[in-house]
């Protein structure tokens, strides 16, 4: 591919762009899905495709190319210079970053054995049983493997290459339809692949939700899943782009230095965390991915940055690029020190809450959202779990759940499913005063 | 890209499946990015490929390539009919279709101003004209996000059982992020859409411009004027935004028949609505929902779904009753009913499944003024901020962004964030009256793993409830 790169980045510098990036992608990806125990399709996708950014005069541009003969390619670079030619610039752009650099290999996150596996339903099997076994009557979920390869050219003398494994399943078992739990399992190498422990998860919590009443409204003290609270890291990672905070989507906007989070609450993006499925060599720009502390001891430190971006508020890139939009590629909150029964023993009165969906934002600038529990609930009173309940909603401010995080578990849970698109680092968590509400009729 | 579509039919069958499609799938088109005041860059669309989906021995397989020659598409058969055999070991059941009438057409939108025609310096007219039009309001808007895309969509679509259809839709659209700040404070109309199918008339002729303005100024008047909304059991006007919105999330996705059966368990979640619930209330007779694809030049427009079905309206709830679902041909034949052609893809590389396109509650008699005249105390909650509903589509709430309170037949000042928490057979019972005029906005509703973002509409005419406790 790298020949493919070559000649794109010769032709977009003949016709007069200044910036230039390639690039391409290889990706092979498998899905298996199910619900009511059975598959109900499997699917395949074999993707060629190169990404391209060019510059002109402070004037940008991308598309995607799929056919990469030598014709479509020109006629490809002659449209996006006709068209980006008129365009008036972008004042606040200041390019790309100058390579090359050096990339070292990031332990598991490519195996072979990902990449030869033929048939990958026996883990589904493995899934599925581990919950029947806990008394689920019914499973759902999916079953992905990924295969990706990488070339990366820039026109700043970046050449890089990577390439990665992963195979990743989620599950959710139900008991009645408002009886229900969900786990996951996401690894980069096949040896650490644990389907069983998924199922198993998401069995147990539909067992303990049997027969559930419906909750009260009021204010809470909350522990979260690592399920549920990767729901809002997520969410926070993509509000600590500074592309969100300028675009008005963010509630760090104007808070670089302050305190945002508890004291005890530091969250970083990792871009090289081993067995991590966010995790590749470089960024879109070509720059070691790396550890970037975004809130440290409670302190935003500051927002995630390319290098144009990181250039304009005169610092240093994240590694983070996204040409347009820098984003994170795996979010990780510190654990603390709590084990999880040291958690609950916190709780007087409080509600465990396994998952969350449907997060919305009144105002992304201030935080003010709700989102709202599935699968199992359960209120706490003295530290043990009195019962299950249902029908609740989070309804609260980001900052505020930040503010209000209380103890931390000691175990990081690596989570990454249909809801979490960013994988997230997560411990269990305490929040106290958490707003939770109802429906009234 | 016929030869190739119908070549990819003949060897998923000589391969052994029983049904065999194959759709090819191009996206040209423009995105142009502003903000605040920066053009962020222009983004040129360019996308095509094939997707196969076959059943072999009752089980389904689907596999899609981007690199469109003869060998790469056998490669994806053969891919397709191989994970449809190992999938097939894992059924209870074998998986059938419903039988359906097939057609040979082809069907396109026409264009009267063409966005191919059009440069992009032109294109960013258009979000130039925001930004002055917001400033010349007067009112402080530091943060503002605007997004510009157009792109022609082009699918040929075959199947072993006769069907071929080929389409061209070109769809344009506008898309604005506005956070006013004012007296200290922030309020914000994030991700407010304007779009259509066709051509940039239609832009044109609905002037996103003027939405944004009156935005901006909603936003400083609840800035400056709003006060709390009443709490406790009021009435509440909802306008056609929050009624497209409530319709969406509570009357279309519970009635997807997939959802029901629980193919999306682990993903959107499932339903409160059950198969033997066809024929129940679930609302006052004031409340019909009509599901319409065929709305010409709306955003959720199709004439044949992506099984190769003709579309219709489909009556979701007549008169208050459940009166009908949505359906694909898989969840069809479980019911042993045909197919409503509720089966889209967002892609060529996305399995086609039971998805919305336009819906909305259907206009009963009332003028505006008819509906307000008689409410003592209530809101009329014109546009919503946040919103969410349960896995189940039974427990949902919407924010009120700009709301009034009506007294003694009047509108009066804002109202902030007025909270409507409630069920859904709560909400559609308490529909006493709704108005004369229809209107849309349009959304993208999700669904699907990997997830299939595809546009709708949504709304409706003016809903009045009766007796609905407010939060604040």
């Amino acid at each position: 591919m790298f020949e493919i790169n070559e000649l794109i980045l010769k032709k977009a510098k003949e016709l007069g762009f200044g910036d230039v990036v390639v690039l391409a992608y290889e990706q092979n990806r498998r899905q298996v899905r199910f619900a009511n125990n059975e598959i109900t399709v499997a699917k395949n996708w074999h993707t060629q495709r190169v990404e391209l950014f060019v510059e002109y005069q402070k004037r940008l541009a991308s598309t995607t190319l799929t056919a990469l003969d030598e014709e479509t390619i020109e006629k490809s670079l002659q449209a996006l210079m006709k068209s980006v030619k008129n365009l008036a610039p972008k004042e606040d752009y200041y390019g790309i970053a100058e390579g090359p650099f050096e990339y070292r290999d990031i332990p598991e996150t490519f195996d072979k054995a990902i990449v030869e596996l033929d048939e990958p339903n026996e883990y589904v099997e493995a899934a599925i049983n581990a919950a029947l076994e806990e008394g689920a009557k019914r499973t759902a979920g999916v079953l992905y493997t990924d295969h990706n390869k990488l070339y990366l050219t820039t026109s700043n003398g970046v050449e890089a290459f990577d390439e990665g494994t992963g195979i990743e399943i989620s599950i959710r078992a139900f008991i009645g339809d408002e009886e229900s739990g969900h786990g996951t399992n996401s690894v980069r190498v096949l040896k650490k692949f644990d389907p069983e422990s998924a199922g198993r998860k998401a069995g147990e919590i539909a067992k303990m939700a049997v027969n559930p009443v419906q909750g009260e409204a009021g204010t809470f003290d909350v522990i979260f899943d690592p399920l549920a609270f990767a729901n809002l890291m997520s969410y926070m990672s993509f509000m600590s782009s500074a592309f969100a905070v300028e675009a008005g989507f963010s509630f760090l906007v104007g808070k670089l230095g302050q305190k945002v989070a508890n004291e005890g609450v530091t969250i970083k993006d990792i871009g090289n965390m081993p067995n991590a499925y966010g995790t590749r060599k470089f960024d879109d720009e070509g720059v070691p991915t790396k550890e970037t502390t975004i809130i440290e001891n409670g302190v935003l430190k500051t927002y995630l940055l390319n290098t144009s971006f990181a250039k304009k508020y005169n610092t240093e890139t994240t590694a983070n690029a996204g040409l347009l939009m820098p984003h994170a590629w795996n979010v990780y909150l510190s654990p603390g020190d709590y084990s999880k029964e040291e958690l609950f023993s916190e709780v007087k009165r409080g509600i465990y809450i396994t998952n969350v969906w449907y997060t919305r934002f009144q105002n992304y600038v201030t935080g003010d959202f709700s989102t709202i529990p599935r699968d199992g609930a359960f209120l706490i009173e003295n530290g043990e779990i009195v019962k299950p309940i249902r029908n609740i909603r989070v309804s609260d401010n980001l900052q505020h759940i930040l503010e209000s995080i209380a103890a931390l578990g000691k175990d990081l849970y690596h989570i990454h499913w249909w809801e979490v698109d960013t994988p997230v680092f997560t411990p269990y968590v305490l929040v106290k005063d958490v707003g939770i509400t109802r429906a009234t009729k | 890209m016929h030869e190739l579509v119908e070549f990819a039919v003949e060897k998923a069958q000589e391969l052994g499946a029983s049904y065999a499609e194959a759709r090819f799938e191009e996206k040209n088109g423009t995105e142009i990015v502003m903000k605040n005041g920066n053009p962020e860059g222009l983004g040129i669309l360019a996308d095509r490929g094939i997707g196969i989906r076959v059943l072999v021995n009752g089980g389904m397989g689907f596999a899609s390539t981007n690199v469109l020659t003869k060998e790469s598409v056998e490669e994806a058969v053969k891919k397709a009919v191989k994970l449809a055999k190992a999938a097939a070991k894992l059924r209870n059941k074998p998986i059938q279709f419903s039988e359906e009438d097939f057609h040979q057409v082809f069907y396109e939108v026409k264009m009267k101003k063409d966005f191919r025609n059009v440069s992009a310096e032109e294109k960013m007219e258009y979000l130039k004209l925001i930004e002055e039009s917001v400033k010349e309001t007067g009112v402080n808007t530091p943060m503002r996000f605007l997004r510009y895309g157009d792109f022609m969509w082009h699918k040929v679509f075959m199947n072993n059982e006769g069907a071929l259809v080929e389409s061209l839709i070109p769809r344009v659209s506008i898309t604005y992020n506005l956070v006013v700040f004012e007296d200290g404070q922030m309020e914000q109309a994030p991700f407010v859409q304007r779009a259509f199918s066709g051509g940039l008339e239609l832009i044109e002729k609905d002037k996103p411009w003027e939405w944004a303005v009156k935005d901006v100024k909603a936003l400083q008047k609840l800035i400056k004027e709003g006060q709390k909304p009443p709490e406790g059991k009021v009435d509440l006007v909802l306008a056609p935004e929050v009624v497209g919105i409530a319709v969406h999330e509570s009357v279309g996705h519970p009635y997807e028949l997939d959802r029901i059966m629980g193919r999306e368990a682990a993903q959107a979640g499932e339903s409160f609505v059950k198969p033997e619930m066809l024929g129940e209330r679930i609302g006052s007779e004031a409340v019909t929902v009509i599901e319409d694809p065929t709305i010409q030049n709306s955003w959720g427009f199709y004439l044949y779904d992506d099984e190769g079905v003709k579309a219709r309206p489909r009556y979701l709830i007549r008169e208050g009753i459940i009166n009908e679902f949505l359906m694909n041909r898989e969840y069809a034949a479980y019911l042993g009913m045909k197919s409503n052609a509720a089966a889209r893809a967002l892609n060529y590389n996305r399995e086609p499944i039971v998805r919305m396109a336009n819906t909305y509650l259907a206009p009963g008699d009332y003028s505006f003024e008819e509906l307000i005249e008689d409410v003592k105390l209530g809101v009329y909650m014109v546009s919503f901020n946040e919103w969410n509903i349960d896995d189940r589509r039974y427990q949902q709430r919407y924010i009120g962004r700009e709301a009034y309170l009506i007294e003694n037949g009047e509108i009066k000042h804002p109202v902030r964030r007025p909270i409507l928490e409630i069920t859904t057979k709560g909400l559609w019972s308490s529909v006493d009256a709704v108005g004369k005029e229809v209107e849309f906005y349009p959304g993208t509703c999700g669904k699907g793993e990997p997830s299939q973002g595809v546009p709708v509409w949504m709304g409706g005419a003016h809903a009045r409830l009766r007796d609905v406790v407010l939060r604040r």
